[in-house]
């Protein structure tokens, strides 16, 4: 009796355990609530060995359960304060919260404590990949192209900042909330830039952290507080940039500019979802550079091929971003523009506001260009 | 056909810091052994134990808990099957799953006593 087990229902479960025992015991008992997950899933993977449950979900979930006890029962012979729970320990208030929509409450908790202010940016994905979505150290550092002592080295400090702040384990209300939102799509923005621009031969591991994005993107769309038009600009934005993910690798595992893509690779499915997110992102008079990102992709997509891509309508968005937040990467983007329009007269007046060290480490685009 | 001991031996999977990812890929692997082994009608029985270790030596009975990080082999776990001959038995134990995190099989053949 063969059963194909759920793709992923480890990491995800991961993440959804850790956040509801945070929820349970507190931020600084973060340590002891990792170790106990961990230790959950190397007991499943060994004793499922000889017989996979029935519902393997369902098993987590009541192991997670039991690990309440477990975790309450170690932080009361160390004397440690148990924060969150009142004397007399409520096992029924417990199981509420392994309701779904609990869950999902502790795991948005979870991705606002992650891209809180006080963390250090580069802390912040670091952080996320290892809480929410349950990469390892060494996932990470592969995935972010970086020493595994270094992400171990940002993990500390980060979860330093979160002990000596004091971090509440909350969502964010009022006025402070549409900020904190704001810090949280651009952290799920990198996360999903670095699978996506990576240009790493490992393709997989580089969809993990696109899908990843995605799925963390998605739980915001779950709540009312924050399903606000830019989250579902930013996640239109990815929808349209996955469809192309396939189409990005040749054959010969090289990476191919857009010029030099084959369309019929694109995956449609995904672009008729990121259409239905962005009809519900423009249901606003203020857009966000996700919204023009996303209609700058759009416009590429529409476009029967590389030739007839309206470079007029992507030089407009181009100049909203820049008015949005100036940079010089977008008016060498925007000079690039007027050259495949052969615009050249238009090209040069972008070209003149550049001072090609403020591109630093790219300047050579500029010279390129 | 004989009866033979499939012995797991390597670091402690708690010691090697895998993600939830990876121990669920692995798992997946052992799940397909095993499978394999059943539908071929040859596996007994197996156990899976824990990292705990308690030494007891001498004359004396001396006993000594070990942490397994201090070891980088202990005894993991052990399938039994039943084999014509240590070469088939080989060709089995060629789809377990842990060899790239540096763990062996050892294949020891049960003896078999006269009555």
């Amino acid at each position: 009796m063969e059963t194909k087990l759920i793709d992923h229902l480890f990491r995800y479960h991961s993440g959804k355990m850790v956040s509801v025992l945070t929820r349970i015991f507190g931020l600084s008992n973060l340590e002891i609530i990792e170790d106990a997950v961990q230790d959950t899933f190397l007991k499943a993977s060994i004793s499922w060995r000889k017989e996979q449950p029935e519902n393997p979900e369902a098993w987590l979930t009541k192991a997670a359960k039991n690990r309440v006890l477990d975790i309450f029962r170690k932080l009361k012979s160390e004397q440690k304060l148990i924060p969150e729970i009142k004397a007399g320990f409520d096992s029924i208030a417990t199981e509420e919260l392994f309701l779904d929509a609990e869950i999902e409450d502790a795991q948005l908790r979870m991705i606002f404590t992650a891209c809180h202010p006080k963390l250090d940016a580069k802390d912040q994905i670091v952080f996320a990949l290892k809480t929410i979505a349950g990469f390892s150290t060494k996932e990470i550092a592969s995935a972010l192209l970086t020493k595994e002592e270094t992400i171990k080295k940002r993990l500390l400090r980060a979860k330093k900042t979160i002990k000596t702040t004091n971090l509440a384990f909350k969502i964010p209300q009022g006025k402070e909330l549409p900020e904190r939102i704001d810090s949280v799509l651009n952290v799920i923005y990198l996360i999903f830039n670095e699978g996506f621009h990576s240009n790493k031969k490992e393709i997989l591991v580089q969809k993990e952290l696109c899908g990843e994005a995605i799925r963390l993107c998605k739980m915001l769309l779950k709540n009312k507080h924050t399903q606000i038009p830019e989250s579902y600009a930013l996640f239109a934005l990815m929808c349209f940039h996955s469809a192309r993910l396939d189409a990005k690798i040749n054959t010969e595992n090289e990476l191919l500019d857009l010029k030099n893509q084959d369309r019929n690779k694109w995956s449609f499915p995904m672009i008729q979802l990121g259409n239905m997110m962005m009809n519900k992102a423009v249901e606003t008079s203020q857009f966000s550079r996700y919204h023009y990102e996303a209609a700058i992709v759009v416009e590429h997509i529409k476009a029967p091929n590389f030739e007839q891509t309206d470079w007029n309508k992507i030089l407009n968005y181009y100049k909203c971003l820049h008015k949005l937040q100036p940079s010089t990467s977008y008016l060498l983007t925007m000079a690039v523009v007027c050259l495949q329009s052969e615009n050249y007269v238009k090209a040069n007046y972008y070209f003149e506001q550049i001072n090609p060290d403020d591109l630093a480490q790219r300047s050579y685009l500029f010279y390129g260009a | 056909m004989k009866q033979f001991m499939m012995i797991f031996i390597g670091e402690d999977y708690a010691d090697l810091g895998l993600s939830p990812e990876e121990m669920q890929n692995r798992m997946g692997k052992w799940f397909a052994w095993s499978q394999k082994m059943d539908a071929a009608g040859i596996k007994h029985e197996g156990e899976a134990l824990t990292s705990k270790i308690r030494r007891i030596s001498g004359v004396e009975r001396t006993a000594k808990d070990i942490a397994s990080t201090e070891l980088k082999e202990i005894v993991g776990g052990y399938y039994t099957v039943s084999a014509k001959d240590f070469d088939a038995v080989e060709e089995i134990a060629k789809d377990f799953p842990d060899y790239d995190l540096g763990s062996y099989v050892e294949i020891r053949e049960v003896m078999v006593f006269d009555h």
